[in-house]
């Protein structure tokens, strides 16, 4: 057992950060964690703040600790705790108010950071938004109480959310988007029709095909937006969803390697000893194809953050990588989930796709179709955990294969 | 502490009657009887399944209140959490439907009331000294024990231990 108290310290007070905080708490009941958070209010559910826009949630009711997996005991959270510095050869990080603190162990959790991208013009005016914060939601939330039209930049399931967010508040709200089609990175345009149909039906408006190339703003703020065919659309508000990017800049002087986001092995450890990175922040593989990726999912930052939280205490826990598409949502009353590779065109994969007026099923396998590599359902989800499970261990579909590309399976296959 | 009883299966034994499916959605209904429940909106839901597997195995499967619940880990709403007596719950207050536990239970136990967008599952039946499934089995193909207990006669026969082998 450790004969000195181990200083335990974790820059990010969200998924990542919390889940390590909790692992680390139940191996090690002597050591102090200290969570720092350059946010103002307590750790929260992040994916949970369009319900705060659409007033259907109070904060209260979204916070963290206390809740599922995050009993919150002994860890010390401080807000408003910006680090500003990581000196690695002292192991201490120097905080925004001048404070040092010194640790045994660091976690970097700082996650991610919306892309704000540098040709749109007129970004800084009041009523443009991206969502990433309660703070964040908040705003969107003042804005939305006089604003009667909202435009929102981008067709991603985050800027999806915020839209109807906005919806249920009763704003009209109009999508842009310059690919043909929304949601493009977890579905190809083919298999967008239902979710299509559901958002028609939801009042949602979509502009495929266009981008904007100026935000119009007078002293009140927002007025409109310039398309790039000259058009103009008047607007009160704009909320920009374009990406996001790992939230590494505060390393930069660190030595920590850095490559889209902190470089960890296989026990989230990165390239300097002592120095742990999990959640948005960090750079995982996917064990699918073995490519190293940036996720950005909430479930992943909690698994990759409970694993490093154990690696920190020095039980050596190896993180199983995660795909870079794993998502489940409803998108007014159509649920969808997309995992694994659904992208297929100009690929060999070997793909089967079956779709009826209510549901749409594609199953991806290897070219020679012996395994199964990704999934979409949407309309019919139920069982989507056996398809993920089959994925991600790799596992042979030989007798199963009719029984998946029919949607047909279940846990009693495995028992064979 | 006393151990934590567990709902186990012997497969041997099950022979494919759905009992336990009724059973659990009378207990899950409003009036909790059988004459009642059928006619009730939303109709009462099974978290028990009983399913097929050819030529002609019948499997009943329930949520295994896994010890490190993926669910529970994964939940973006944090509705999901673990009771005193170890059983992993969902709190219809909380959830919104997202459906990631869906996405992630390996085990495919975890249903959806479309209605009220809510997901639900085995919850041991928290009024009931005995889980209505496991009470009502003809066949005692259910059975509800300590780990401890069950492992002596039967224990390969447990769905649990089958998947978690394979290191989930
Ligand atoms: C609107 C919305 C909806 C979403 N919906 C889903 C969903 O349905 N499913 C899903 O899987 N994922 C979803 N996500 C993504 C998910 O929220 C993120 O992947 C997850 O929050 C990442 O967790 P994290 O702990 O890595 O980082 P973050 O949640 O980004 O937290 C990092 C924290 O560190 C703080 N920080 C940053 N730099 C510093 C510093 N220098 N000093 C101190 N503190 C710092 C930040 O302020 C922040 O509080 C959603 C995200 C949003 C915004
Ligand atoms: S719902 Fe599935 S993952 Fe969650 S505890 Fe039950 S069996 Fe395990
Ligand atoms: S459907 Fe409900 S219980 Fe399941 S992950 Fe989403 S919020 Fe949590």
């Amino acid at each position: 057992m450790a004969v000195k108290q181990m200083q335990y310290l974790i820059i990010g007070a969200s998924a990542a950060g919390m889940a390590a905080a909790e692992a680390i708490r139940k191996l090690d009941s002597e050591g102090s964690v200290t969570v720092l958070s350059d946010e103002q209010d307590m750790p929260y559910f992040r994916p949970m703040i369009p319900f705060v826009i659409s007033g259907k949630k109070k904060f209260s009711e979204i916070m963290l600790i206390g809740q599922g997996p995050y009993q919150g005991a002994n860890i010390d959270v401080r807000l408003n705790s910006r680090v500003e510095t990581v000196n690695t050869a002292d192991q201490k990080v120097s905080v925004k108010s001048g404070e040092e603190l010194p640790y045994d162990k660091l976690l970097i959790a700082t996650g991610s950071v919306p892309n704000i991208p540098s040709d749109i013009g007129g970004v800084e005016a009041e009523g443009v938004f991206v969502l990433r914060t309660i703070a964040d939601a908040r705003a969107m939330a003042r804005r939305a109480e006089t604003a009667g039209h909202a435009v929102m930049l981008g067709g991603g399931l985050l800027n999806l959310k915020a839209a109807f967010a906005l919806l249920e508040r009763g704003l009209d709200v109009t999508l842009i988007v310059k690919s043909p089609e929304i949601l493009s990175r977890l579905m190809e345009p083919d298999d967008t029709v239902l979710i299509r149909n559901a958002l028609n039906k939801a009042g949602l408006k979509l502009m495929t095909g266009s981008s904007v190339t100026r935000i119009l703003s007078d002293s009140t703020g927002v007025i409109g937006v310039l398309l790039d065919n000259g058009g103009e659309i008047p607007c009160q508000m704009v909320c920009i969803g374009k990406g996001i990017r790992a939230n590494v800049e505060f390393l930069d002087k660190s030595g920590i390697l850095v490559d889209q986001g902190v470089v960890v092995d296989k026990f989230t450890c990165s390239n300097i000893q002592n120095v742990f990175a999990a959640g948005d922040v960090a750079v995982t593989f996917d064990p699918i194809t073995g490519q190293r990726i940036v996720t950005g999912l909430w479930t992943n930052a909690a698994e990759m953050g409970s694993c490093a939280g154990r690696n920190m205490v020095g039980r050596p826990s190896a993180y199983s990588g995660t795909f870079g598409i794993l998502n489940a949502t409803q998108v007014a009353d159509e649920p969808f989930v997309s995992m694994g590779i659904v992208h297929t065109k100009g690929t060999d994969y070997e793909t089967h796709i079956a779709a009826t007026p209510k549901a749409y099923r594609k199953l991806v396998f290897t070219p020679d179709g012996t395994r199964l590599i990704g999934a979409l359902f949407i309309g019919d989800i139920s069982r989507a955990g056996l398809y993920r499970y089959i994925i991600r261990e790799r596992m042979s579909v030989k007798d199963i294969k009719s029984d998946i590309v029919n949607h047909r399976l279940h846990y009693g296959y495995f028992l064979r | 502490m006393s151990q934590p009883k567990e709902i186990f299966v012997r497969l041997d034994r099950c022979v494919g009657c759905h009992t336990c499916k009724i059973a659990c959605s009378v207990e899950h209904s409003k009036s909790k009887n059988l004459f009642e429940a059928i006619s009730e909106q939303p109709a009462p839901k099974n978290r028990v399944y009983v399913e097929w597997v050819p030529p002609d195995r019948k499997v009943p499967v329930l949520c295994r209140h896994c010890e490190d619940a993926p669910c529970m880990h994964a939940c973006i709403s944090g509705a999901i959490s673990r009771t005193e007596e170890g059983v992993i719950i969902t709190n219809s207050d909380k959830c919104i439907g997202c459906w990631t536990c869906v996405m992630v239970c390996p085990y495919g136990v975890i249903g959806r009331h479309l209605e009220t967008r809510k997901a639900y599952r085995c919850d041991r039946c928290p009024d009931l000294q005995v889980p209505a499934c496991v009470d009502s089995c003809p066949t005692q193909a259910l059975v509800y024990r300590t780990v401890e207990g069950f492992s002596g006669d039967v224990r390969q026969d447990a769905a649990r231990e089958m998947i978690s082998g394979k290191g989930n």
